[in-house]
């Protein structure tokens, strides 16, 4: 018996994650506080580890990418390490942007977007965030080289929340309907294509191994299946709980710890025996139950998504510097990043 | 006496806002704190913009087909389902509704159309029946102006609102204006020249500013759509200065000592990091920040933390009593020592996170703390129980 004597678990599978990888575009959502930035950090290292030049995009967030990698990330992309640069995409940059796209005449984008009440109605408009991120990932996305090469082999998007990917994936029918002719009916076909091709875009969920956030993960696969034909690429179980204690073990303990110390033992028991009993309970009821709930969750999803599930370790810490999402990079991998 | 300053915001306000990043437990808090709130006497909405259903989930309304945008009495209600020590104070009650942006959206026209023939031209737009879908993305222009009704309305005297998780804390926080900025007397005017659909352009009568303009709205939105959205625009023209009036409204009662703020976050750098950025925006908006409820903090006994040696040795002895020989007992006891030792150094963690968030709070701000719970919540009861924990986790809980 000894400490996390069991293999570790399957954490990855080369194909799942060598077909991520491969594709020009991955969209990271989940619920918050699942650890979408820590996945999306950890795929942008991995893909950029195997020689790939990598975009990673993030959305008027306080950017989590900026401390990461110790320097500002802003609405410029900015390289941060090798093969690898990162952008903070802002409305009113994207809008600017946009704006030029459509009058090509900088002097005329900056007469209509220097009215305040212009730039008031476009940032008020519903749904303005996500039309304007799409396009901008979509030019993002085109953008060739001289040699006609694209810049980036792949951009990883960090997504805010469930609703936006969502609302994002319904743009391009919104726009197609309000617009059926001129240049947006044309954007919205384009957009169509990047996020309805498999082969480009890449959507990937992640999940913690816990009761809700496991159930909307599941909800979110069936609502972008029934309502876009869009299948998740993989699911990224974050924060799986390690076998601490071998299961026989701490099935021993906790029958021993259920049993009271009987009168005869309180007059030899060390002092405090009662408090330190209970805190004994306590840590063996939390080893045991998010074990649990971790060897729970991975059938689960697999019953949905099949074997493009992928699973990452809990690791006992609050921090998560850059060397730590190194870890699970590798792990992704298909490396075992920690000694056992 | 006893004094207990998140109580006293749970009776005294009649908006309290829970806000914080995704996945630090608002929605469960937002129930907890109704339901203790209603338990204390109060008559009590809470509201969830949530597009996923987890508040009806843990108020035991999941799944049974019931309508959004409605409130559905949960107290007194379903009263029997909690034990004689959690009971409610006669008079208190609790409701709960979920927000649905669309079906909202579709509600708050015809509140602010009450002409039939001009509503039934704005629901039947096309521009706008193209981005009711697309609002699930952006569900805060709703809520606010909901909130503001309810308020107005009288039926309750305590409204929680459990925040969309939102990656801008402005988003919310601007939602109010953002409708009137969207639709203002200036973007009016300009639309106002556009010919509707069926119309022809009078072309004599436009001003040589008013056609650049049209010349950069076509080009911007291509010149085949400019007649629906025109119509869209023009519908609201009578009633903008109910909507004006309207904004105005919600915008004091966010502002007013009546609400107020909590931010809810959990351990960790990237939620501390948030909430810090979160608390920094309410407050430079002026509203009132009551302070911080910290989730999923892992507490560790202090006898793990401080006597860890004299624990593992009382846990040996409670084995080798038990039947287990010195040997097995001393492994068993490393093994579930080692274990003990991750979950302290979590628990320390933690403990420096809530620190930082009460000296952030400063003089005046709350701050209460709640244990990782290892089990969901699934009835009212709960609930209650942790509206009670919320209470007691209280920092510097005095008496008076």
């Amino acid at each position: 018996m000894t400490l996390a004597a069991a293999p570790p678990d399957r954490v990855s599978s080369p194909d799942v994650v060598a077909g991520l990888l491969a594709r020009s575009v991955l969209l990271v959502t989940g619920k918050g506080g699942v650890g979408k930035s820590t996945v999306a950090v950890a795929l942008a290292r991995l893909a950029a580890s195997r020689g790939k030049r990598v975009l990673l995009v993030e959305l008027e967030s306080v950017s989590h990418a900026g401390p990461l990698f110790k320097r500002p990330v802003g609405a410029q992309p900015v390289d941060v390490a090798p093969r690898l640069t990162a952008v903070c995409l802002q409305t009113a940059d994207s809008l600017r942007h946009f704006a030029l796209q459509q009058l090509k005449v900088p002097a005329l984008v900056n007469l209509a977007l220097r009215n305040r009440s212009v730039e008031h109605f476009f940032q008020a408009m519903p749904a303005i965030k996500p039309i304007l991120f799409l396009y901008h990932l979509w030019c993002l996305e085109s953008i060739h080289g001289p040699h006609g090469d694209a810049r980036w082999d792949l951009i990883v998007c960090d997504l805010p929340t469930t609703g936006f990917a969502i609302g994002m994936y319904e743009i391009p029918r919104t726009l197609s309907t309000v617009f059926r002719l001129g240049p947006i009916a044309g954007y919205a076909d384009g957009m169509q294509k990047l996020l309805g091709d498999p082969r480009r875009t890449g959507l990937v969920l992640v999940a913690l191994p816990e009761e809700m956030p496991l159930v909307e993960t599941i909800e979110l696969h069936a609502a972008m299946q029934r309502r876009f034909g869009v299948e998740a690429a993989a699911v990224v179980v974050n924060g799986m709980f390690p076998e601490l204690v071998a299961p026989a073990d701490l099935a021993e303990l906790r029958a021993a710890l259920d049993r009271p110390g009987t009168p005869d033992a309180a007059t030899t028991a060390p002092a405090n025996s009662d408090a330190a009993l209970a805190a004994w309970r306590w840590a063996a009821e939390v080893v045991a139950s998010r074990r649990q709930r971790a060897t729970e969750a991975l059938p689960r999803l697999r019953a949905v998504v099949g074997d493009r599930v992928l699973a990452l370790p809990f690791l006992f810490r609050r921090d998560l510097p850059l060397d730590a999402i190194d870890g699970l990079a590798a792990r992704l991998g298909g490396q075992d990043g920690e000694p056992r | 006496m006893t004094y207990n300053a998140l109580a006293n915001v749970l009776d005294a306000s009649r908006v309290l806002v829970l806000c914080g990043s995704g996945g630090v437990g608002k929605t469960t808090t937002s129930a907890a704190l109704a339901v203790t709130a209603a338990r204390r006497g109060r008559k009590v909405l809470v509201l969830t913009i949530d597009p996923a259903q987890r508040l009806l989930q843990a108020l035991g309304l999941h799944g049974h087909g019931l309508a959004p945008n409605a409130p559905h009495e949960v107290l007194p209600k379903r009263a029997a389902d909690l034990p004689a020590d959690l009971a409610v104070t006669p008079g208190g009650s609790l409701h709960a509704m979920m927000l649905d942006a669309e079906s909202g959206a579709i509600a708050m026209v015809e509140r602010l159309l009450p002409d039939k023939a001009l509503r039934s031209q704005v629901l039947g737009n096309r521009v706008y029946r193209a981005f009711l879908p697309a609002l699930q993305a952006s569900p805060d222009y709703i809520a606010l102006e909901l909130i503001a009704s309810l308020a107005e309305a009288g039926h309750f005297d305590l409204v929680v609102l459990d925040t969309p998780p939102m990656h801008n804390a402005l988003d919310f926080l601007h939602a109010g204006g953002t409708l009137s900025a969207f639709i203002n007397e200036r973007v009016l005017r300009w639309f106002a020249k556009v010919p509707q659909p069926g119309q022809k352009a009078r072309l004599s009568l436009l001003s040589a500013g008013t056609s650049m303009a049209m010349a950069v709205l076509g080009k911007l939105f291509g010149h085949e759509a400019l007649p629906d959205i025109a119509q869209f625009f023009a519908s609201f023209q009578d009633v903008l200065p109910r909507l004006k009036e309207r904004t105005q409204q919600t915008d004091r009662l966010l502002r007013s000592p009546a609400t107020a703020f909590l931010v809810v976050t959990a351990p960790g750098e990237t939620a501390l990091r948030e909430a810090r950025h979160l608390h920094g925006v309410l407050r430079a908006h002026d509203m009132r920040v009551a302070g911080f409820i910290v989730n999923r903090v892992v507490q560790a006994p202090a006898v793990l933390r401080g006597e860890h040696d004299a624990a593992t040795e009382a846990l040996h002895h409670h084995l080798t009593h038990h039947g287990h020989g010195a040997d097995r007992a001393h492994a068993l006891a490393a093994a579930l020592g080692a274990a003990a030792r991750q979950l302290e150094f979590l628990a320390s963690a933690d403990e420096a996170h809530v620190a930082a968030l009460e000296q952030l709070g400063g003089f005046g701000s709350l701050c209460t703390v709640v244990g990782q719970r290892e089990q969901d919540i699934h009835t009212v009861a709960e609930l209650a129980q942790l509206g009670g924990a919320l209470l007691d986790g209280l920092r510097g809980h005095r008496t008076r």
